[in-house]
């Protein structure tokens, strides 16, 4: 090498020259990449907050008790405004890195949500069909035990009717 | 009493006991109606309490007030609230049309929270470089909970009120699930800020 750069300096220096540009146009595209997949990620981690969001709603509203649920989307939302945040100022590589662990995060609950939805509508059938089996039951045997009140009360009603004497009136006159 | 008053009275304590058996089937189908629902955004000062809050501030000094959101809407709920700094020409939200300011956010919270629940967190901020020339006063950064956030706001002196004033305040958006999209909830607060020219 040295023995080159001795012999031929204006030959070392193109081959400098033509390595610089080489590298350059190697690293452009890569930068040029590198934004545009972390804006593509935190794209990604936010839409899978939303998706996270939506089926944690559809396991409350299921009935699922989502309260650790909500303590991870509030990590996940956390961290995607820090990807955001890096975005915004240029870097690149912790957005991206935000964002994956955001994804992780919300797709994890999503998975969680959705088996906790589940769970929930089932047992949500059971309480169902078990309160409609103890109401149908308790008014049949209400009414059951109603009505042979009332045979009994009807028919005392009547025995004392019918037992009835009419009073003889004094004439004091 | 006659016997036709009696079956009267059967027939009022069956339905009664109809109702009261059938009301564990019934309170899984009939829904009444809730209350009011609604969202709260508050500001509080740094002692928890709504008084002194930071008005007249000068560069590298932390101010702390603390950002208050509630959740009455029946559900859990997704929030942003969006931290927006302007001057006192530049437009708050409106209102009356339930429409945000055109201002950009400088910084994003994102916020779930469920039906009742109430979130309080600490807001730190200070102002990097505030230079003043003649009337004018120009902020170029402020910082929002460590984030360096460039602004590059000016404000005139106000003759009426002695001050160079700016506003930091905060809007409330609501995540509409139907439209898979945020939507200002039509809640902001905020707080005026006078830049203190140093002696």
């Amino acid at each position: 090498m040295s023995g080159l750069l001795r012999r031929r300096p204006e030959g070392f220096a193109w081959l400098l020259l033509v390595l610089m540009v080489a590298g350059l146009l190697s690293f452009g595209p890569l930068c040029v990449r590198g934004t545009g997949d972390a804006s593509a990620s935190v794209g990604e981690a936010d839409v899978a907050v939303r998706q996270a969001f939506n089926a944690t709603l559809d396991a409350e509203r299921a009935g699922a008790n989502v309260s650790g649920l909500i303590l991870r989307l509030n990590e996940a939302g956390g961290i995607l405004v820090e990807a955001e945040m890096a975005l915004g100022n240029g870097n690149s590589s912790e957005a991206f890195s935000k964002a994956g662990q955001c994804v992780g995060i919300a797709e994890s609950v999503r998975s969680d949500a959705d088996a906790l939805r589940v769970s929930a509508l089932d047992e949500a059938q059971t309480v169902f069909w078990t309160y409609l089996t103890f109401s149908v039951a308790g008014i049949a045997a209400f009414v059951v035990v109603l009505a042979l009140v009332w045979r009994r009360f009807k028919r005392g009603c009547f025995r004392k009717v019918l037992g009835m004497r009419p009073e003889v009136a004094h004439d004091e006159a | 009493m006659k016997l036709e008053n009696y079956k009267v009275i059967f027939v009022a304590v069956g339905l009664v006991g109809v109702l009261i058996f059938a009301s564990p089937a019934l309170s899984l189908v009939l829904r009444l109606p809730g209350g009011e629902r609604f969202s709260e955004l508050w500001v509080l000062g740094p002692g928890h309490m709504a008084e002194d809050y930071p008005f007249n501030v000068k560069a590298n000094e932390v101010y702390k007030v603390y950002l208050g959101i509630g959740n009455h809407m029946g559900g859990l709920e997704y929030y942003r609230v969006c931290v927006k700094f302007r001057n006192q020409t530049e437009p708050l939200p409106d209102a009356l049309n339930g429409t945000p300011s055109v201002l950009d956010p400088l910084l994003e919270y994102r916020v779930f929270l469920r039906d009742n629940e109430v979130l309080e967190r600490e807001v730190l901020f200070s102002f990097q470089s505030i230079s003043f020339e003649g009337n004018f006063c120009r902020v170029s950064s402020l910082v929002v909970d460590g984030c360096v956030l460039n602004v590059d706001k000016s404000a005139v002196w106000d003759e009426e009120n002695h001050g160079f004033y700016f506003q930091l305040f905060f809007e409330l958006w609501v995540y509409n699930a139907t439209v898979s999209d945020f939507q200002y909830h039509n809640r902001f607060v905020g707080n005026w800020l006078n830049m203190s020219i140093p002696v």
